[in-house]
């Protein structure tokens, strides 16, 4: 009792419109369609047409056919009852019934048999419903508008307030003394109210989600939404808005994470990460330290957000070597938090720094799997720690713009591989580049201008690189990513030793750290 | 595996350069440009072309778009790019969709829900729908039932998919719950279906659990139990069986008949017992009388048909209930509960089965139906088959089908005598009453066929005095007064002749078309014979009781002479039983008045036409025969046309026989299949369930799932070299015919030592035939090889040509390089197979067929036989003309030959030879078809192949 398609073809055996409900290959129904005229016969009062493998369910519109093909156990009665349901809803959805007109709202009809035929069974539906089906009229559409507007207007208002008397406090404060620690503290406010919105109104960020997956989709997907943002409406006083929004992505992030989406990690384009994938390891204990940044610096200069990420990883390549201890030892920074794998002995690692099993007899898991042992977090960290900040100065002049991009980079680390991915307008061809320290290339499909330096070391701590295009808004240019990885992290944390719980020597190890950007925005 | 389609929309506007139009209306933000765009691109890639661009355009422009039509298309979209790459792994930008998919798994708007949980279905990558398991799952409680509805399909289809188990680990435990609380008649089936294919024993506990309750269910969810059961019941030696046909008897009396028709074919397929076949033979019955639907009726004709084959002492039992679909005026119906009745008479019922047909018949005088005619025919012919069978019932009935004899449909009329005819040798107690009968009805016959048979039988069965004495008098009352025709008369016959003769004149226009007989010969027809297949009514049905007259008056002098004949039959007749000589004389003198005024007729100028030679010398043979008489000649006309005829019938009755047991032979088990004891359990309700994989198979047939590789060593020759092995690339075709279409196989090598760039293999067509695919582009490595299958689309049956060229190019060459490939020629003998038909339609075809093509015999074969069988192998068709009218040698050979197509198309060939003095053979071949390019093909075939001899 299947339907395999529902078609409409001409008299003439031209195949209309099909839309088939089971997987058969584009030949055969091509086949079925274009057998069935000569299969009809004229002058007979019945309206089916049995072959040898298939049954045809037909019934004659003006010009056309109306056309089920069933197979041969199908249930006749059932297919009548669909065909007649599809007899109406052809003229309401097909006002003329030529081809033309067919072939006209082609779609419409596909999504009307959708709906009364469900993978090849027949449902239950009246004209009038299917017509409710697909008008798609949702009530709860409506009011979940009404409700986001109505809280987009809260937040607005709740916003102002929290700018004004942001003001105030930057008034009084700019009366007590000048300095820089205002912008800091100031919209660590705003991000706290935000928060607390961003968790009651668990629709808002659909479509900013995309963000998050995909720092290369995000640069251009933020642009084309025609959602009204927050930021777009207040430009003035967005900072907090756009701070909530980044935010709000890196919690998406989490959340999802939380649930155990392997996906989000497979996703992510990065092209550093990439280019320097670690060989497989040889040592039959590895320790892979990997810090990962997320940060979003303001044009203006201040830090939206500065995070940094670490995980400690053991991959084990032998049962036997996995009833170890190891003894770690980093820096102390000030925001730096520690969270162990449960299967950690806590106290062990509070107190001496030594990371264990906590049930001594149970080895660490062995495998080609690197098992993460250790998380850390360190936040809070002032613009001054910034390993990379980017300027960007677009200038409009006469027909063209100019834009002066220049970096800086701290002097704590080496970055490699280094790429800045400047947005640019829709552009014709490449932008001239007049002047550039490393080396560039244009992405035209994404236009995105990427400027890419191998190795950023105490010979070129700054650079800076210039560029043309037609005129542009300066906005077009932001958000700038930026992807480096570096071989030293911010807490520095280092395996020193590695001690065997059972007697023997302590097996061979290596350990690797790097720190990379997992998304690393100037907006 | 080739890739799925699901949706067609036919589209001739496309051309790749659209692609970039659809590119900037997609990234414009009007919203009604935004939708067509789309609709544009899905149907530009329904075209073949691939638009690889278009995705990334699709995900930052389409993807966040709010409104709900461009959602639809972009699912839709979605549907039919493909997601996998040349390897079958899944694209890693499909990944890019996940999250929209997501999202619109969480929209507020149940419909846009809705109609992604349905795409879900289609999709078969488990990369995409990982991540997207739990936001279906929770859809399952959403309180909407469209969304609960597709969200359980979703689960379905995924759970189904291969490793779809790791997918959704629990979902035949959430399934069920879902089912238990679910209350949408559609969800639930939904529900129910994903538990009968994946977990099948949950669904059987939810049914047995139910079982009460099933009576009230909805239909939809009934249509699933049944089907379940019916699945659940496959396996062998199920000993709860009686559980579940209980449940199938309370489902009988459901409202929906689509279920009660579902429970009966369950029922069948259940068990074999008595009970059961006769609860769903009567529930057969009951849709065949209350559904007024013709296809209802005609498909459960089938049904009642197959049981027949299966439990006809069954079904013997409900042969008054099949009966009583009579009443649908659909002659389709009519004729298969004909044929179904048929096969179902026994001694015992055929009585009351006649009485119906024959109430039936009477039906059809009383009514004004408008087919009428038609239905006496086949009833007659009903009635005809159940006197052969059971000759006791042959009284009951024949009297009453004589008085149709008169019939104004010619054909019922000829089967009533032909019947007549056949009763009256077979049944010899009837034939007093049937002669005073025919006798008495005589006058009312209109039609020449029917009047020529019905003197036959006049003259051969009338034996006692009595009858004797009332044929001759019949028939001279129905010629009138002789002479017919005087010389007073001419004046006004001229006159009266005149209107007459253009009337005429067309008939012999007409007649110029040469016709095949019955017995394959390919005669020109005389206007004569013309007017005996026509019933000439124009001039007939001026006088009412004259018929005999006004036949002849009408230029038949074929009926002219059968009249003669009979006649002469009586005269001799009643020699011997009149003991006066003089009435004898007095009738004999008679008669040959009747025939010397015939013969003046024929030659005198009223008729347009004089009498024709065959007649004439016939008449005249009679005439010379009443003055000469002689015990030889006496014994010929007496008792030879009689022994003639019963061996006609006996020779009839010896085919079908052979027939019946040519049939039965096919049903005899095979060598290796099991035996049946019956004193031991029996198996044979198993044999049915294993027919019941079939309904399996039945579903994969007709998506077309069966395509046999035939590896065989035949392969081989059907290789085709397409190039020169000097050219820079080498191709040779595997070309395969299935029955609307043909793969080539195309491998292509370089044979150079650079790469081609940009290779394509280009072809076009002649003929019927249309290219699936656009070509596609690859890029050779040095002395590389790359099979390309080709799709082309087979319309009719046709010699089709096949051409093409590979272009490419290289590094160092700028333009492109072409070689052009060898012509593949499509062989016609794929399409046709044998056939049969009956004499009738062949002759209908013949006449209405447009196409002919003659092809003279050209040949070196010497025997006429040999050269026919010659043609049949080499036609792939079948000889219509039976063996025993090809036997013999008389230098002469005409046959039919018939085959079909499988587009259904008809091909008629007609073969008339003649051997000439010189040994050799000379003649034409006839082809005829509704289409020009059958004829023109077989024709060249034909042609091709007659020579023979090599």
């Amino acid at each position: 009792m299947v339907v395999l398609a529902a078609s409409i073809i001409s008299k003439s055996g031209k195949a209309l419109v099909s839309r088939q409900f089971v997987d058969m290959s584009r030949i055969r129904i091509e086949g079925l369609l274009a057998a069935f005229p000569k299969l009809v016969g004229t002058g007979k009062q019945h309206t089916y047409v049995e072959t040898e493998n298939v049954r045809y369910v037909y019934q004659p519109i003006e010009g056309l056919y109306l056309l089920l093909i069933t197979n041969k156990q199908s249930n006749i009665l059932e297919d009548l009852d669909t065909l007649r349901l599809l007899s109406k809803l052809v003229p309401e959805y097909s006002p003329s019934l030529d081809e033309e007109g067919v072939c006209k709202t082609a779609f419409e009809l596909i999504f009307a048999f959708d709906e009364a035929i469900c993978l090849g069974n027949k449902e239950n539906v009246t004209v009038q419903q299917v017509k409710q089906y697909c008008e798609m009229e949702s009530h709860e559409e409506k009011a979940h508008k009404l409700m986001m507007q109505s809280k987009i207007n809260e937040t607005r208002d709740v916003m102002k307030k929290k700018a004004s008397e942001l003001d105030k406090m930057k008034m009084e404060r700019g009366k007590l003394d000048k300095g820089g620690y205002s912008a800091i503290s100031g919209p660590r406010v705003v991000e706290k109210a935000f928060g607390d919105m961003s968790i009651t109104g668990s629709g808002f960020g659909s479509g900013s989600g995309l963000g998050g997956l995909s720092m290369d989709m995000d640069s251009f997907a933020s642009k084309p939404k025609g959602r009204p943002s927050a930021a777009a409406t207040a430009p003035g006083k967005g900072l907090g808005m756009k701070l909530g929004k980044t935010q709000k992505t890196n919690q998406f992030l989490e959340s999802l994470k939380a649930e155990g989406e392997v996906i989000l990690e497979d996703v992510q384009p990065s092209s550093v990460q990439s280019r320097v994938s670690p060989l497989p390891p040889s040592d039959p204990v590895t320790v892979t330290i990997e810090e990962k940044l997320n940060v979003t610096v303001k044009r203006d200069g201040g830090v939206n957000n500065f995070d940094v990420q670490g995980t400690l990883a053991l991959q084990v390549l032998n049962d036997t070597d996995g009833f170890i201890q190891l003894q770690i030892e980093n820096q102390d920074v000030p925001g730096l938090s520690f969270k162990t794998h449960p299967n950690i002995n806590k106290d062990l690692f509070n107190s001496q720094q030594v990371v264990g099993a906590k049930d001594p007899n149970r080895p660490f898991p062995s495998g080609q799997n690197e098992t993460p042992l250790v998380k850390w977090r360190i936040h809070g960290m002032d613009e001054s720690s910034l390993p990379l900040s980017v300027n960007c100065w677009p200038s409009v002049s006469g027909n063209e713009t100019y834009v002066n991009i220049e970096y800086e980079a701290a002097e704590m680390f080496d970055l490699h591989n280094v790429v800045i991915s400047i947005p640019l307008p829709a552009l014709r061809e490449a932008p001239s580049v007049r002047q550039i320290d490393g080396e560039w290339r244009y992405d035209s499909r994404n236009s995105v201008l990427e400027w890419s330096i191998l190795l950023i070391d105490q010979s070129n701590r700054s650079g800076s690189m210039e560029f043309v295009v037609p005129p542009a808004d300066p906005s077009t240019f932001f958000p700038i990513s930026i992807g480096f990885s570096a071989s030293s992290t911010f807490s520095d944390l280092k395996v020193t030793g590695i001690r065997p719980l059972k007697d023997g020597n302590p097996p061979k190890y290596s350990q690797r750290a790097r720190l990379v950007t997992a998304n690393y925005q100037v907006v | 595996m080739e890739k799925p389609s699901t949706l067609l929309v036919h589209f001739d506007k496309g051309s790749a350069a659209m692609a970039g139009e659809i590119k900037a209306d997609l990234e414009g933000s009007d919203v009604a440009a935004k939708v067509d765009a789309m609709k544009r691109a899905v149907m530009l890639l329904l075209n073949g072309e691939t638009l690889p661009t278009l995705f990334i355009t699709v995900v930052r422009y389409v993807l966040p778009s709010e409104d709900h039509t461009i959602q639809k298309l972009l699912l839709l979209y979605l549907e039919i790019i493909d997601k996998r790459d040349a390897a079958g792994r899944g694209l890693p930008e499909m990944i890019l969709i996940c999250q929209n998919l997501r999202n619109n798994l969480h929209h507020p708007n149940e419909y846009i829900r809705g109609v992604t949980l349905r795409f879900l279905c289609r999709l078969s990558e488990p990369e995409v729908l990982e991540p997207l398991v739990p936001s279906i799952l929770e859809n399952l409680d959403h309180r909407h039932h469209f969304i609960r509805r597709h969200a359980l399909s979703a689960i379905s289809s995924i759970y189904r998919l291969p490793h779809g188990d790791q997918l959704v680990p629990d979902a035949p435990e959430l399934v069920e719950r879902a089912l238990a609380s679910e209350q949408d008649a559609s969800a639930r089936r939904n529900a129910f279906l994903m538990l009968c294919t994946c977990a099948q024993e949950r669904a059987v506990a939810y049914l047995l659990s139910n079982a009460d309750r099933v009576a009230e269910w909805p239909d939809l969810l009934q249509m699933a139990a049944v089907d379940l059961i019916r699945k659940v019941c496959r396996s062998p030696n199920r000993a709860d069986k009686g559980r579940y046909i209980k449940i199938i008897i309370a489902l009988l009396s459901s409202p929906s008949t689509a279920v009660v028709y579902e429970c009966a074919g369950a029922l069948v397929s259940l068990s074999s017992a008595p009970t059961a076949v006769r609860a769903a033979a009567n529930t057969y019955c009951e849709l065949l009388s209350s559904q007024s639907d013709n296809n209802v009726k005609l498909i459960v004709l089938d049904r009642l048909n197959e049981l027949r084959t299966s439990h006809r002492d069954v079904m013997v039992d409900v042969v008054m209930d099949v009966l009583r679909a009579l009443a649908s005026p659909n002659l389709d119906v009519k004729r298969k509960v004909l044929d179904l009745v048929l096969d179902l008479l026994t001694a015992r019922n055929v009585e009351e089965v006649v009485l119906y047909l024959k109430k039936e018949v009477v039906k059809t005088q009383a009514g004004e139906l408008e087919k009428s005619g038609e239905y006496r025919q086949m009833l007659v012919q009903a009635i005809h088959a159940c006197a052969v069978e059971y000759p006791e019932v042959a009284g009951s009935v024949v009297h009453l089908l004589m008085d149709f004899l008169g019939d104004t449909n010619v054909a019922a009329a000829v089967d009533v005598v032909l019947f007549v005819r056949e009763i009256i040798e077979t049944n010899p107690k009837l034939r007093v009453s049937m002669i005073q009968r025919l006798i008495d009805t005589f006058y009312q016959i209109r039609a020449s066929r029917v009047c020529s048979c019905a003197l036959w039988i006049l003259g051969e069965y009338s034996l006692s005095l009595s009858e004797v004495e009332n044929a001759i008098s019949t028939i001279k009352q129905c010629l009138g007064d002789v002479p017919f025709y005087t010389v007073s008369e001419e004046g006004e016959a001229t006159d009266s002749a005149k209107p007459a003769q253009p009337v005429v004149n067309s008939v012999t226009v007409s007649s110029r078309r040469p016709v095949v007989l019955a017995d394959g010969t390919y005669a020109t027809q005389s206007a004569a014979t013309e007017a005996i297949s026509t019933p000439s009514v124009a001039p007939g049905s001026l006088s009412s009781t004259l018929n005999l007259r006004s036949l002849i008056l009408s230029g038949d002098f074929f009926l002219a002479a059968v009249i003669s004949c009979t006649l002469t039959k009586l005269v001799l007749r009643l020699e011997e039983v009149q003991p006066s000589m003089v009435e004898v004389n007095k009738a004999c003198t008679g008669a040959l008045l009747v025939m010397t005024s015939i013969l003046q007729l024929g030659q005198s100028s009223y008729l347009p036409h004089p009498i024709d030679n065959d007649s004439y010398d016939r008449i005249v043979l009679c005439v010379r025969l009443l003055c000469n008489t002689g015990d030889d000649v006496r014994k010929v006309w007496l008792q030879s046309c009689r022994q003639s005829f019963a061996k006609m019938l006996a020779e009839k009755q010896f085919r079908e026989t052979e027939e019946m047991k040519a049939k039965a032979q096919i049903s005899h088990a095979q060598p290796d299949d099991l035996i049946d004891f019956y004193h031991l359990k029996s198996r044979r309700g198993m044999s049915q369930l294993e027919l019941e994989d079939e309904v399996q198979d039945d579903l994969k047939a007709a998506t077309g799932g069966f395509t046999k590789d035939a590896y065989d060593a035949n392969r081989l020759n059907r290789i085709l070299q397409l190039t020169g092995f000097s050219d820079p690339v080498y191709a040779e075709a595997y070309v395969t015919v299935h029955h609307y279409d043909i793969v080539l196989d195309v491998t292509i090598i370089n044979r150079t030592k650079e790469t081609l760039q940009n290779l394509c293999l280009e072809l076009a067509t002649m003929g019927d035939l249309k290219l699936v695919d656009r070509p596609q582009n690859y890029t050779l490595a040095p002395e590389s090889s790359k099979q390309i299958r080709a799709n082309i689309k087979v319309s009719s049956t046709e010699t089709g040509v096949i051409f093409g060229n590979i272009v490419y190019e290289t590094s160092n060459v700028m333009e492109r390089s072409v070689v052009v490939l060898n012509d593949i020629h499509i062989d016609i003998m794929d399409y046709i197979s044998p056939a049969t038909c009956a004499d009738v339609t062949f002759r209908n075809m013949w006449a209405e067929f447009e196409w002919e093509n003659k092809v003279a015999v050209n040949t070196v074969i010497q025997n006429e036989k040999e050269f026919l069988d010659h043609i049949i192998k080499s036609t792939n068709m079948k000889c219509l003309t039976p063996p025993s009218a090809l036997d013999g040698e008389c230098g002469f050979l005409a046959a039919n030959l018939y085959a079909k197509s499988v587009f259904g198309e008809d091909a008629l060939v007609n073969i008339s030879i003649e051997k000439q003095f010189d040994g050799k053979l000379s003649g034409y071949i006839r082809i005829r078809s509704k289409t020009q390019g059958i004829a023109l093909s077989l024709g060249d075939k034909i042609t091709l192949k007659q020579k023979g001899g090599s």
